[in-house]
This record gives structure tokens, C-alpha cells and sequence, in this order.
């Protein structure tokens, strides 16, 4: 006979694991499902800021626990990740800009976030690889960036370190609530637990629809570039008021580009086709605020798919109607703040109060299924 | 970004393959672009010579043909430029010294062909050495040596084509280091003969090459290469273990091709793993389309079978274009082009054979020999990461950074796969490659960016507050 | 066969040097005895043109001032050529 354990999380992405993770601290049993390998979709291809410019107000909170959390992944995760703690800056490089840069910035100060508004000459002090017609600029000293690529490998170790079951290269296909327990049913052996957390990124409204739940999750593809190694350019993570460019420079070297610029794909077929008019238009943005960038070849582009509920706030808590299940994901900026976010949930799930609100999703839930 | 242009067919690659498909298909009336790196058409194998009278009957005969008849086709030539992305539909883009390109057309055509296979030893990332390919490269393209004595070494006929080539410019060879048995290539003679003509020529290169008293090591490898910053002397040994040291100023060294298959990859085409034919390529039908509709494959790109069939899988491949097209194509030609093709073959899969199998050669890698050049990533860092449980090809990459690096991969992809199949216990159908993502090299963001004003740049809508 | 050599002066890192004109600025440097093009970024090992045929980036080193791969440029006089590689 299988074992029960007290909690399976499908999906082995930074919620899942997170969760996981946390949970089998708790003095859980704890098995991890997941389709591929650890960390290997958006939660390890993403650009790695680690920012509070491009996080959403209501969020800013737990970015600011989550930021610490990844300053100290040392500490308890075992792993750095190679998590790089530096200022942040969000140019304005037009009087639109300016002006949604500053009313952006205020908002998210009035949330908490460390974020001052500087001019062109300060900002150059932040960082002098900017080029020029910089009008205005948010600065912001908790700020950085991470190697995302190496997240898997990070909780990789941790959870295996606190005992977590990890099943990769098996898919979960099916749930039944068997006798107060749930059946995973997988592409390898069915698994059994009293708990569920569904954590699986852009594949969770069909996966909650497997407990009879329907959530619409839109899906974001999001572009991602990379040069090859250069000369020291830049010692920031830049963005651009209007959120669509994320770029740093990593210790060895390369710079990743980012913003959210929206490649072609679907999850159903799992493939993405990166458009080259968008991709030279996020490689225009990039080079105008650094043009030292310009020196440099391009040595790769990708795309993660990243999960948005229908308001973009993330879906965090129990699943309506379904006791002992849970839903981890759709977290806005979700490296930024996805481990603070699953802590809590695990919090949650081992009985305590969590510091912090969840996002429960009965918000989400069709007002007629709501009614039922 | 200029508009882009729409033409029938877009064919990317100047070779043997590409070539003759482009003007297969122009004389079948269709409009076609063909795109090359290359300022001159050709390829690799026909890359054009630093001079241009050359003695009939020989590769350089062939890649003048070529040019000459692309000059005078409705072929649009594109040359010296670097495509970086290809997208459904399909659409091409490319950077040249005008700029960028865009370019569009429902048929693809890629002959892209291959690129050279060494397997790591130590001291293979000294300069000085080099691929068989890159010797011949400079032999007949530049009419250069690679060296004043030169070690040649691996398998296969292009060793006596370099051997011979050296010989021919007045250098020196040290020796010829062949992985084969004497009795290897005896054995592959029967269906080399089927080619009567190629054999001549490998025959006579071998021949010169021994004539002149160089020695050739049958059954012996390099297993190191030494020097300060430019290698001095290699180490070879036989099967039964005898070590020697052989003092030189460039090692020539090749194990095989290994397939260019990024734009099939990047299209999704549906791929299979033919060790025989240099690793992973296309699934191909009878006209060398892909799973793609309207995307094909052709000479060494689909497959490592030669000059002699690439050819032949441009021309057939053309045809099948113009035919979806809805131009008439004899049947006659085709079934001759077919028979050419399949008796191509013996001879073919003959040298492909020398070429292939080389998983007891990637095992003995030793731990600290690097694997990835771009990156400095050496065999103990890919095992340290299996090691740790991870099994996926792309995790292996996240974590170790091994083809990473600009070459994106090419020149480690195939041995990294095979040692993780090794590693794992699977088969490299099971462990698959890498990813294919764009640029499909790398290209400077200065000239992706061109001159453009900020305005103009089409930023999306902000994320919500 | 015709081997008129037209040779011209480049500057390799700041010094003057004589090449062959025809062919590649990799060939050319190797044929004036120069291998060794740029330290790899990591362990720091010398690296010199390897593929010739623009796979391998091996030899791409600053040329005129931009990243180029020395096998797919010609050599003209007076052009500047940088070894070294990523520093």
C-alpha cells in the first residue's frame, strides 16, 4: 500500500516548493509533484529582480518580507541563489513617463516601499552607465536581483534536506476525495494525502477544475533576453516607469533583459515563439537606458508564462467548497514576493495565523457558482 | 523596421543543398531569396578559394558553377548576412551591412549544414588547435597552413583530404593520429567503391600523404594537448595503451559533424535522434519536408550524408515547393533524383559510419577536461549536477552554465547530451536536447537596435498599479 | 598558382603588425604567428580561432572597436584588432 502523507503539492515551481518546504519544517509528510523538474518553468527562466518598482501596491508589503527572505536565502534556504542586494532605479525618459512615474512611486511609497524620486544627475551618481535624456527617475535602495536559473537546484537541496518526497517527470492528471483523503492520480503511481495544494503556475484553472472550481487565469508569456558576457556596464537593476524593462548585469557579466513583452504561445501546447519586432523593441528600451549594451552580441531570448487572476492579485489560500485544499500561485512579480506568499500559505496550512493576509480566490469564483 | 518583403520561397543557406534548391526553384518560376553568412555562396564545402582559376574536376569546379549560375538565376541574393530569427509563417529576419532584413514566404527551405564534432581531451581549448573543417577551411578558402608542422588527427576522409592539403602548400605533417584500424577502412571499401570517382579522390590523398613518408598512426588517439599559449606537443596512444609525445605547432582534429539543426528546433518541427546521421535532426518525408507544412530540410542539416546527396535534397525539395505551388514537375526527374539519392546512400552512410558511435570516446573524458569551451565548464561540474539528482539536458544547463556561453551550445550540445546519457543510464532519445531559442547566433545589440527614436519604440501598455 | 601577396599593416593591440591581406583576420594573425586571440572568461585559458567558420566564437575579439568573430572579417590596412577577450 502507498503511503498517506499529510500533504501533496502539485507543482514544483517557487509556491509549490515553498510550501513544501515550509510544511515538512512543520513536521509534515510531504510529497511534491511535478510535471517536469524543479523550478524549470516561470519560476526559474523569469529575470530574477527582486524589486518593489514593478510590484504591485497591494502587494508591496510582502515584497518588502519576501526581498528579505531572498537577501537571507542563505540562511534558510540553504542556498544564495546568487541574490545581489542593490539599488534599484525606474526611469522616465518622456513627460508621460514622468508623470506615471511619479504618481506610481507615491502610491507605492504610501504602501511602504523605500522609493524617492531623484533627477537625472542623481540618478546618474545611482548609476553612471545611464544614458542620456533621463527626466526623472524612482530610487530605490531595496532593490536587486537573483539567478533565477539556479532556484532549482537551491530548493532542490532544502527539500530534500527536510525530507520532502519529490516526484519529478510525473504528471499529476486527476484528483478524487477519497474518504477524507485526497488520490492524486499521476502519470506514475497514484499518490494519496490528506491535503492538497494546488501550485502548478499558468496550469492551475485546470487543475482546480479537477476539484470542480472554476478560476479564469489569463496567461502572460513573457520575453526575456540575455547578452553574452561584457564589461562591467551597469551596478543597478533598471526599470522604466511604465514597468516594460527589467535589466542587470550578473556578476559574470551578462545582462538579462526583461519587462513582460509578450511573446506568442499557450499553455495547452507548452511552446512560445518570441516575436523579433518585440523583441528589438525591449532591446531598444534596454540600450537607450544603458547604451554600453550596445557593445554586446545578444546571446539568447526565451519566455516564461506567468499566471494573472482576473484582478492580477495573486491567488493564495484555501480552495472554496473543497476542505483541506489550497491554491498557491498568480503572484504578480511572483519571485519577488512568491516565497513570502507561500510561507504564509503554509503557515495556514500547519494551523497557524499567518502574519500577513492571504488572497483567498472565492473573489474569483463566478457569482453564479459563488451563489450555489 | 523596413516592411517585409514576401517571396515564394525563402532559402537559408549558400551551399551545395541550399543553393541548388534556390535555383531549382527559380527556373520552376518561383520568386526565392536565398540567404547565406558567407559573402560568397558556396557553403562550406564549396566555399569560394582565394583563387579563382582552379584545375577542373575538383569541389572549388563545383561551388564556381554554382556562383555562376546563382549570378546569372532571379535568384535574390542575400550573402553576408546573419539570420538571427525565424518565426511561423515564415518570417526571416536577418542583419547585414545594409541593416536589418525581414523577409517572408510560406516555404522555408533551410540548409544550414553542419558543424564539426570534437570530442574534449585535455588541452583541446589551446590555441593552435583547430577542426578538420577549419583546416580545410583555411587550406582551400585562404590557401593558408594551419601550422610549419602540424599534427592531423580524428577520423574519417577529411584527415587525408587535410593531410594532403598540407603536403600539397609544402607543410609538414607530423603525423596522421587515426582513431580507425587499418582493417576499418578495408572493411568500408566495398561501399566506398560504389562512388568510384570520390574514392579516386580519397584514394589518391591517402596515397600522397603515405608516399611522402608521414606517418600515420592507424588505432591511435590524442589524449592531450600541451603548451603555454599555443599548443607544442600532443600526447597520443594506441589501443594497447603505448604513449608517445609528438612535438607541433597545430593540431588538426575532428571526430564528425554534428547536424544544424536550430531552425528546425525553433519551429518546433518534430525531431528524431539518427546517431548514423550526426545526432538529432528533422523527421523528413520523401521531399524532405518537416512536420512543419512548408518547412524543409535538406543536404547536412537533415542529416550528415554529404556534398554528393545535398545536392540532390536541395533540388528534390525545391520541386516539392514548386509543386505546392501548383507548378508541373516531371515524374520522370523525380523518380532520377530519387534513384540518385538512394544510391548515394551506400556510399554515403559508408563514411557517416566512420563518423558516428563515439560514446565509449565521451566516456573517457577525464573529470577535469572542459567540456564547454564558452564557459569553462568541465566534466566533474555536469556530473556534480547529475549528481544532485537533476536529469533534465536544460537543468543541467541552468545550473552548470554549460552551453551558455555565444556558441549557444554547439560546440558542447552533443557531448554534454551523451554524457548525460551516460550519467543517468538513458538513451539520448530519452535525455533529448537543448531547447532551440533565438538568436540563432549572436548578433550585436548596437546592430539589432539600428537608429530608432525613443518615441518610436512600440512600448505595451503598463502592467496594472 | 597565383600567390601575389598584398600585404598590409594592421594594429594588434596598439602594435603594428604585417599580414596577407586575402582571407580572414584569423588566418591572417595565425599566419603571422599569432594564435593566441583572447583568455577565456572563466579559467582564464588561452583560446585561439578553433571552428573558422563562425560557430565556435572562439575568435571573437574587438575589431575596429566592436565584437567581431576574427574568421568572418577580412583584413584591411590599418584596421585595429584587440586581444584579450571579456576582462
Amino acid at each position: 500500500m502507498s503511503a498517506r502523507y499529510d500533504l501533496c503539492v502539485v507543482g514544483g515551481g517557487i509556491h509549490g516548493c515553498t510550501v513544501a518546504l515550509f510544511a515538512a519544517r512543520g513536521g509534515m509528510t510531504v510529497v511534491l509533484v511535478e510535471r517536469g523538474s524543479l523550478c524549470r518553468e516561470a519560476s526559474g527562466v523569469n529575470a530574477g529582480t527582486l524589486t518593489m518598482q514593478m510590484t504591485r501596491v497591494a502587494l508591496i508589503p510582502y515584497a518588502l518580507e519576501a526581498h528579505a527572505m531572498w537577501a537571507s536565502a542563505a540562511t534558510w534556504l540553504g542556498h544564495d541563489v546568487g541574490v545581489v542586494v542593490c539599488d534599484g532605479l525606474s526611469l522616465a525618459f518622456t513627460q508621460a513617463e514622468a508623470e506615471l512615474l511619479s504618481y506610481r512611486a507615491g502610491k507605492r511609497r504610501e504602501a511602504g516601499a523605500p522609493i524617492d524620486l531623484v533627477d537625472a544627475k542623481a540618478a546618474r551618481l545611482v548609476e553612471p552607465g545611464l544614458g542620456p535624456g533621463v527626466m526623472l527617475a524612482g530610487h530605490c535602495k531595496i532593490d536587486g536581483f537573483a539567478n533565477a536559473y539556479l532556484t532549482g537546484l537551491a530548493y532542490r537541496r532544502a527539500l530534500i534536506e527536510a525530507g520532502v518526497t519529490i516526484l519529478e517527470e510525473t504528471a499529476a492528471t486527476a484528483v478524487q476525495r477519497v474518504q477524507g483523503c485526497f488520490e492524486v492520480d499521476t502519470t506514475g503511481a497514484p499518490v494519496k494525502a490528506a491535503r492538497l495544494v494546488i501550485a502548478g503556475g499558468v496550469w492551475i484553472e485546470s487543475m482546480l477544475g479537477w476539484l470542480g472550481v472554476t478560476v479564469p487565469i489569463k496567461v502572460l508569456v513573457n520575453q526575456l533576453a540575455v547578452t553574452e558576457r561584457q564589461r562591467p556596464v551597469m551596478r543597478t537593476v533598471i526599470g522604466i516607469a511604465s514597468g516594460l524593462l527589467s535589466l542587470k548585469q550578473y556578476p559574470h557579466g551578462t545582462t538579462v533583459i526583461g519587462g513582460g513583452w509578450q511573446a506568442r504561445g499557450d499553455r495547452e501546447r507548452g511552446g512560445y515563439e518570441l516575436l523579433p519586432d518585440r523583441l528589438v523593441g525591449n532591446v531598444r528600451l534596454a540600450c537607450h537606458a544603458i547604451p554600453a549594451l550596445k557593445e554586446a552580441r545578444l546571446a539568447r531570448a526565451w519566455a516564461g508564462l506567468e499566471a494573472e487572476t482576473r484582478d492580477a492579485l495573486p491567488a493564495v489560500g484555501p480552495v472554496p467548497g473543497v476542505p483541506d485544499a489550497y491554491v498557491c500561485g498568480s503572484v504578480h512579480s511572483g519571485y519577488t514576493s512568491g516565497p513570502y506568499l507561500a510561507r504564509l500559505l503554509a503557515e495556514r496550512i500547519l494551523g497557524r495565523e499567518p502574519a500577513m493576509p492571504l488572497f483567498p480566490i472565492d473573489r474569483l469564483l463566478d457569482p453564479f457558482e459563488r451563489a450555489a | 523596421m523596413t516592411f517585409p518583403q514576401r517571396f515564394d520561397l525563402i532559402v537559408l543557406g549558400a551551399g551545395p543543398a541550399g543553393g541548388r534548391a534556390a535555383l531549382t526553384a527559380a527556373a520552376a518560376g518561383l520568386t526565392v531569396i536565398l540567404i547565406d553568412e558567407q559573402s560568397a555562396a558556396g557553403g562550406q564545402v564549396w566555399r569560394k578559394p582565394r583563387a579563382e582559376r582552379v584545375p577542373a574536376r575538383t569541389d572549388g569546379q563545383h561551388g564556381e558553377g554554382l556562383r555562376a549560375a546563382l549570378d546569372a538565376s532571379d535568384v535574390t541574393l542575400a550573402l553576408g548576412r546573419r539570420v538571427w530569427s525565424v518565426t511561423e509563417g515564415f518570417r526571416v529576419d536577418s542583419l547585414g551591412p545594409e541593416g536589418s532584413m525581414s523577409c517572408v514566404a510560406d516555404h522555408l527551405i533551410v540548409a544550414t549544414g553542419a558543424h564539426e564534432r570534437v570530442i574534449p581531451f585535455p588541452g583541446w581549448t589551446m590555441p593552435g588547435v583547430m577542426g578538420l573543417a577549419a583546416a580545410t577551411i583555411l587550406l582551400k578558402s585562404e590557401s593558408r597552413l594551419p601550422g610549419k608542422r602540424v599534427v592531423v588527427a580524428g577520423r574519417g576522409p577529411l584527415m587525408a583530404q587535410v593531410a594532403a592539403g598540407i603536403l600539397a602548400k609544402g607543410g609538414r605533417v607530423v603525423a596522421v593520429v587515426d582513431q580507425m584500424r587499418l582493417t576499418g577502412w578495408l572493411g568500408a571499401l566495398p561501399a566506398l567503391a560504389t562512388q568510384p570517382r570520390l574514392l579516386a579522390q580519397g584514394g589518391g590523398w591517402m596515397g600522397r600523404v603515405l608516399a611522402s613518408r608521414t606517418p600515420w598512426l592507424f588505432n591511435h588517439r590524442v589524449v592531450e594537448a600541451r603548451g603555454a599559449d599555443r599548443v607544442s606537443e600532443i600526447v597520443v596512444t594506441s589501443a594497447s595503451g603505448d604513449r608517445r609525445a609528438l612535438s607541433c605547432d597545430a593540431l588538426v582534429i575532428g571526430d564528425g559533424l554534428v547536424p544544424g539543426t536550430e531552425v528546425p528546433r525553433l519551429l518546433s518541427a518534430r525531431m528524431w535522434f539518427d546517431r548514423l546521421h550526426g545526432g538529432w535532426i528533422p523527421e523528413l518525408t520523401a521531399d524532405f519536408e518537416t512536420s512543419v507544412p512548408g518547412l524543409f530540410c535538406v543536404g547536412d542539416g537533415a542529416g550528415i550524408r554529404g556534398a554528393l546527396q545535398a545536392g540532390t535534397s536541395g533540388e528534390l525539395a525545391a520541386l516539392a515547393v514548386a509543386r505546392q505551388l501548383g507548378r508541373k514537375t516531371e515524374p520522370a526527374r523525380l523518380a532520377r533524383l530519387r534513384r540518385a539519392f538512394a544510391r548515394a546512400s551506400c556510399f554515403s552512410d559508408a563514411v557517416a559510419a566512420m563518423l558516428s558511435g563515439q560514446t565509449a570516446d565521451v566516456a573517457r573524458i577525464g573529470p577535469d577536461t572542459i567540456v564547454c569551451r564558452c564557459e569553462d565548464v568541465s566534466r566533474s561540474e555536469i556530473d556534480a549536477a547529475m549528481a544532485e539528482g537533476i536529469r533534465d539536458i536544460n537543468q543541467i544547463k541552468h545550473v552548470t552554465r554549460c552551453g551558455m556561453g555565444p556558441c549557444q551550445g554547439r560546440m558542447c550540445g552533443d557531448t554534454v547530451q551523451e554524457l548525460v546519457a551516460l550519467g543517468s543510464r538513458r538513451s539520448r532519445e530519452e535525455v533529448g536536447a537543448w531547447t532551440g531559442r533565438p538568436p540563432l547566433r549572436p548578433v550585436p545589440l548596437g546592430d539589432l537596435v539600428g537608429s530608432f527614436d525613443y518615441g518610436d519604440i512600440p512600448v505595451p501598455e503598463p502592467a496594472p498599479l | 598558382m597565383q600567390e601575389t601577396d598584398t600585404s598590409i599593416e594592421l594594429v594588434l593591440d596598439g602594435q603594428p603588425i604585417r599580414v596577407s591581406a586575402h582571407g580572414s583576420v584569423a588566418g591572417a594573425l595565425l599566419e603571422a604567428g599569432v594564435a593566441w586571440l583572447r583568455s577565456s572568461p572563466r579559467a582564464h585559458g588561452p583560446r585561439g580561432a578553433f571552428c573558422f567558420m563562425g560557430v565556435c566564437q572562439e575568435c571573437a575579439i574587438v575589431i575596429d572597436g566592436r565584437r567581431q568573430q576574427a574568421c568572418l572579417v577580412t583584413p584591411r590596412a590599418g584596421m585595429t584588432i584587440e586581444r584579450g577577450g571579456v576582462r
